[in-house]
């Protein structure tokens, strides 16, 4: 019995290898993110564990709230705990260093890496066994006007020693001698980033610190670096967190890799997408080649084989492609990952890696899920073949026959429906924590996706006579048998369909949910931005030196200026970090609309104002007192001096004074400036001057009108929808195969209905135009019924979001129907060449 | 010249082999036959005698290993692939045994069909003779599952005759039907020939088949055995038992 599965299995390479490779896709994205990302974390282990070599004990501020992904002031170690650790008597060596972020310009005059990879500025420790990299080339910056730079960047950007770079951060833009080129673990590039090194001091002054990032210390002889980590402890107490080299190694680490967890998800969720889509299509092959081998099934029958025996040899095919797709998919995810990265570098996001990491894990789990979802999806067919009677293989072979829409399988196809748009209700509506919230509402899409898809056979003969129409028209006789081709089977139509409707309706759903956060951000910005310009990090989203706004303020024709920093507490009975926003009060309102800005004029150390939402979720009224702990573990009481409503969404839930935010939080930089115009000054004249200042000194930051902050933002939303859409692409290029693989095997079917064409006189073209239009008739299927279904989900998952602009983008939706139908186009060219390269008389010969 | 006797379809020193080195299959050899305009041929023999061999060779569907065949004044065997596939829609007609109808299709649009691949217009005269000839008045807008066997036939003859070509070409037309549908068929086909002047060329191996033609060929053995009057199926029965 295995021998016939296999056998035929081999016999039909064609059709198996695209079988195969609609599995082999999704695993190829599977396996891809799993060598991307352990490469990622590998390089940053690395990079960490060797900066840490020479260290035994080192000591970071602690931190009562993680601001690190803010991008705000981080606290400090003081001189005061350097001067203790240096005290204790089990400590050789200390040493305090700094490391932030700061601007480095390339040669042309603009930062430094594609928008989004960091630069960072840092400090020599005074030892060189703490430092964190090795000169390569040249020497360590010795004077406050030399620098060293990593060697990766020296060679993207050009620079070589002796050349000058120009840095800002804290303080204003200064120029540096390049002396040196550095190294880490043995790599030019600090995992993607620019680093720039300078001397202690000059690094202290440039980054506008008192204090340290890390204190380092070495131990004496004698002393291990547990002991070491344990004197510390003990001296210093609790401000600051103590750990071993490796430990605090290990720590940033994971640091990484929390943040860098979204993105696994992301791309793990993507490449089931693409599964998904891969499991219609080995479900729809499978049924089709289980109906045209009925006969032969039924014949092993008859010579005695036994229902399970059946099942087995078609479960054992799914088996084989299932094992082949993954093989070939773990190949290709190997050879794919440097290609992700590309990717994501192409978008802004520059991560490091060093070699590719194939982890056990990576191939386990690629198999194991491309095999399982063959399996699972060949098993329908598997019963279905077990149900033929021998009796089939006594009769003589009647011609395929039309295929009513099974009334049970749209039935079930209905029901899988409703599951799926409640359990999408239950996540979107149901207080669920976002996680369970996601899987309820995975899981719903998922069933939804399924149930369309077998309800969507009743659906394709009315479809496939509004898009089939118009080809009949134009073309005659050939765009006829085109449509009623693709409604003979319309159960075969809609999944081949369907599983192109998955990938449109995904696109579908991202552009609209993507336009409608343009249109909310622009309106935001128009309705409640008051200020002539916005001054903001030239990366987008980091925060600034409290410098740029002062400088700012000093431009002619420039009338008010305020600057807004944010942070996060901890409020008591309350779960979770709270967004603090810290204003300047006598200007903010100036410059900003909130309804209740009387509120935010009044605020003085001690008070606040929350947002409407904070409040109506919390239950909170004016009057009441706040507890708030800080990032820096510092606790604070503050009273509730009034409610505000924010439609524009720039500030978080808790709004006070600035000065309060920088005493309290230790928030120092601001995330954005609003800049207003004096009396009679004009906003062009005005905008070329604080640009001159800025480039000048701060090129950090940028300075932009109303329209250009919108654009900015509609860019950034763009960049993201790009990124998703090229992800999205892989499920659509996997449903194609599936229109390949659906229409190769129709062909087969009906062999010698193509013979008689071509003998009554049809050209070779003409064949070719039916196949084609057919496609064609199925992919707008697919596309129109995909393209319905986003919109419906996305008005769905935008009901819950307040104030959400919906716009169907009509030009979108166009275009995408436009390119199903080349899609539909490019899968037939293979079937479309078989078909009419068929000969005559074998055609018509053909059983 | 008379028309009667102007040759429509010749075959001249016809031979197809099948294969190469010792197993090639020799399956007709050095075959030469004219069809005159109008006439109505049967051809015979046993199977493996090279029957349907020269019918597709005649039809332009294969290709001689050598000799020459012209239809309608066009030599074929030397024609590519687009013009045989011009001269099939112009100028032949076929019935096969299995009717290939297009299930998808019904039977006006069966019939339909070679017209519209050719994208010509249907003579609207001609079309309600031929649908009034074939006696399916009422059943034109069924699919072919909808119809018996001897209805589907008699779509496939309607078909085959739409683009009033020069010679149809029928292999076995009834070799799927009962004996009371053959008989309606052949008959069908009689009338074409007698009231239409059409060129009929019909392998079969049912003597009674062929005692409605004209004119009975035998081959066996990929020669020409027999060549002449048909007569009765009794005669015909006489003929192939003889060789």
């Amino acid at each position: 019995m295995r021998k016939v599965a296999l056998r035929g299995l081999f016999a039909r390479k064609l059709r198996l290898a695209l079988t195969a490779l609609a599995v082999a896709l999704g695993v190829t994205l599977i396996a891809g993110t799993y060598v991307f990302t352990d490469t990622i974390n590998r390089s940053f282990d690395r990079i960490f564990s060797e900066s840490a070599k020479g260290t035994d004990a080192s000591i970071t501020p602690r931190q009562a709230i993680d601001t690190s992904d803010s991008g705000g002031t981080a606290p400090t170690v003081s001189r005061a705990v350097l001067d203790r650790v240096r005290r204790s008597p089990s400590v050789a060596n200390a040493a305090g260093s700094v490391f932030d972020s700061g601007t480095v310009l390339g040669k042309d005059g603009e930062r430094v890496g594609t928008r989004g990879a960091p630069n960072f500025i840092a400090s020599l420790a005074d030892q060189p066994r703490f430092d964190g990299f090795t000169v390569k080339q040249g020497r360590r910056p010795a004077s406050p006007d030399e620098a060293a730079i990593d060697a990766g960047t020296a060679d993207k950007e050009g620079f070589a020693l002796g050349d000058r770079v120009a840095l800002s951060a804290d303080a204003p833009r200064k120029e540096y001698e390049i002396v040196g080129l550095t190294q880490i673990a043995g790599v030019d590039s600090f995992g993607g980033t620019t680093v720039v090194t300078l001397t202690l001091d000059e690094a202290l002054r440039m980054l506008g610190k008192r204090g340290f990032d890390q204190v380092q210390a070495s131990a004496r002889p004698g002393v291990t670096p547990l002991q070491l980590r344990d004197e510390l402890r003990a001296a210093l107490g609790r401000a600051v967190d103590v750990r071993t080299g490796q430990e605090e190694a290990r720590e940033q680490s994971l640091d990484i890799r929390d943040s860098l967890g979204f993105l696994t998800t992301a791309l793990l969720a993507f490449a089931g997408i693409s599964l998904f889509v891969g499991a219609f299509i080995i479900f729809n092959t499978f049924s089709i080649t289980v109906a045209q081998r009925m006969r032969e099934f039924a014949l092993l029958r008859t010579m005695g084989a036994s229902r399970g025996q059946i099942m087995r040899s078609v479960i054992a095919e799914g088996f084989v492609i299932g094992v082949l797709g993954s093989l070939a998919g773990l190949a290709m995810g190997i050879a794919v990952a440097p290609g992700l990265r590309a990717l994501f570098r192409a978008v802004g996001v520059d991560l490091p890696s060093s070699g590719n990491v194939i982890a056990t894990r990576t191939i386990v789990v690629a198999l194991a899920v491309g095999t399982l979802v063959s399996v699972v999806a060949g098993l329908a067919p598997a019963i279905r073949a077990t149900r033929v009677s021998p009796m089939v293989a006594l009769h003589e072979g009647a011609a395929p026959s039309l295929a009513r829409p099974s009334r049970r399988l749209s039935l079930l196809g209905g029901l899988t429906l409703a599951v799926g748009i409640g359990l999408m209700s239950v996540g979107l509506f149901g207080s669920l924590s976002t996680n369970a919230a996601l899987s309820f509402m995975g899981a719903g899409a998922s069933a939804t996706f399924l149930g369309v898809a077998l309800f969507s056979s009743l659906l394709v003969r009315p479809l496939a006579a509004i898009v089939g129409r118009p080809l009949e028209a134009m073309f005659g006789v050939t765009g006829r048998l085109a449509r009623e081709n693709t409604m003979r089977q319309p159960g075969r139509t809609a999944v081949t369909a369907a599983a192109l409707m998955i990938g449109v309706a995904l696109v579908t759903f991202a552009s609209i949910f993507a336009a409608g956060a343009r249109d909310s951000i622009a309106s935001a910005v128009d309705d409640n931005l008051r200020s002539a310009f916005v001054v903001q990090n030239v990366d987008g989203f980091s925060s600034y030196s409290p410098n740029v706004l002062a400088a700012v303020a000093q431009v002619d024709g420039v009338g008010s200026v305020s600057g807004i920093r944010f942070s996060q507490a901890r409020v008591r009975g309350i779960d979770g970090d709270t967004a603090v926003t810290g204003v300047q009060p006598d200007t903010f309102a100036a410059l900003y609309r909130v309804d209740g800005e009387e509120h935010v004029r009044a605020l003085a150390p001690g008070s606040v104002v929350i947002g409407k939402g904070f409040a109506q979720d919390h239950g909170l009224r004016t009057g009441r007192r706040l507890q708030l702990t800080t990032p820096s573990g510092r606790r604070v009481t503050v009273a509730i001096t009034g409610i505000v409503d924010d439609k524009g969404g720039l500030t978080g839930g808790v709004i006070l004074d600035r000065g309060q935010l920088e005493r309290d939080f230790g928030e120092r930089k601001d995330a954005f400036g609003l800049v207003g115009l004096a009396s009679g000054a004009d906003a062009d004249t005005v905008q070329p001057a604080i640009e001159r200042v800025l480039e000048d000194r701060f090129p950090e930051a940028d300075v932009l009108t109303a329209q250009e902050f919108k654009d900015d933002i509609s860019g950034q939303v763009n960049q993201l929808l790009g990124l998703i859409y090229a992800l999205l692409a892989l499920a659509i290029i996997v449903s194609l195969f599936g229109i390949v693989n659906t229409l190769v095997l129709s062909i087969t079917e009906r062999t010698r209905e193509l013979g008689l064409l071509r003998a009554i006189g049809t050209t070779r073209r003409q064949v070719r135009r039916v196949v084609r239009y057919e496609a064609v008739i199925t992919s707008l299927i697919g596309a129109l019924i995909g393209a319905v279904l986003g919109v419906i989900l996305a008005v769905l998952f935008t009901r819950p979001l307040e104030d959400f602009p919906l716009s169907i983008p009509v030009v979108t939706l166009v275009v995408l129907l436009i390119a199903a139908g080349i899609a539909g186009v490019l899968a037939a060219v293979l079937p479309a060449r078989r078909a009419s390269k068929l000969n005559v008389l074998d055609a018509l010969a053909h059983e | 010249m008379q028309l009667a006797t102007s040759v429509l379809v010749s075959a001249s020193d016809v031979t197809r082999v099948f294969g190469e080195g010792e197993a090639s299959v020799r399956a007709l050899n050095g075959v030469s036959i004219d069809f005159p305009v109008g006439g109505f041929t049967a051809i015979m023999g046993p199977s493996g005698s090279g029957k349907s061999t020269l019918m597709h060779i005649l039809a332009g569907l294969d290709r001689p290993t050598s000799g020459s065949v012209t239809l309608d004044g066009v030599e074929i065997t030397t024609l590519d692939d687009k013009h045989l596939t011009e001269l099939r829609r112009e100028r032949v007609g076929f019935v096969f045994q299995s009717f290939n109808l297009l299930p998808v299709l019904d039977a006006r649009e069966n019939i339909l069909l070679p017209l519209s691949i050719a994208g010509k217009r249907p003579d609207p005269e001609w079309l309600a003779q031929l649908i009034d000839t074939v006696a399916l008045g009422d059943r034109l807008d069924h699919r072919p599952s909808e119809l018996s066997g001897g209805q589907q036939q008699r779509v496939a003859v309607a078909r085959a005759l739409a683009s009033r070509p020069a010679v149809v070409f029928a292999d076995e037309p009834t070799g799927n039907l009962d004996s009371r549908s053959s008989g309606e068929l052949l008959a069908l086909l009689r009338r074409c020939v007698d009231e239409f002047g059409q060129t009929i060329v019909m392998v079969t191996h049912d003597a009674t088949a062929a005692s409605y033609a004209d004119r009975l060929v035998i081959l066996a053995d990929g020669r020409i055995v027999h060549d002449g009057e048909a007569g009765a199926p009794g005669d015909v029965l006489d003929l192939m038992k003889a060789v």
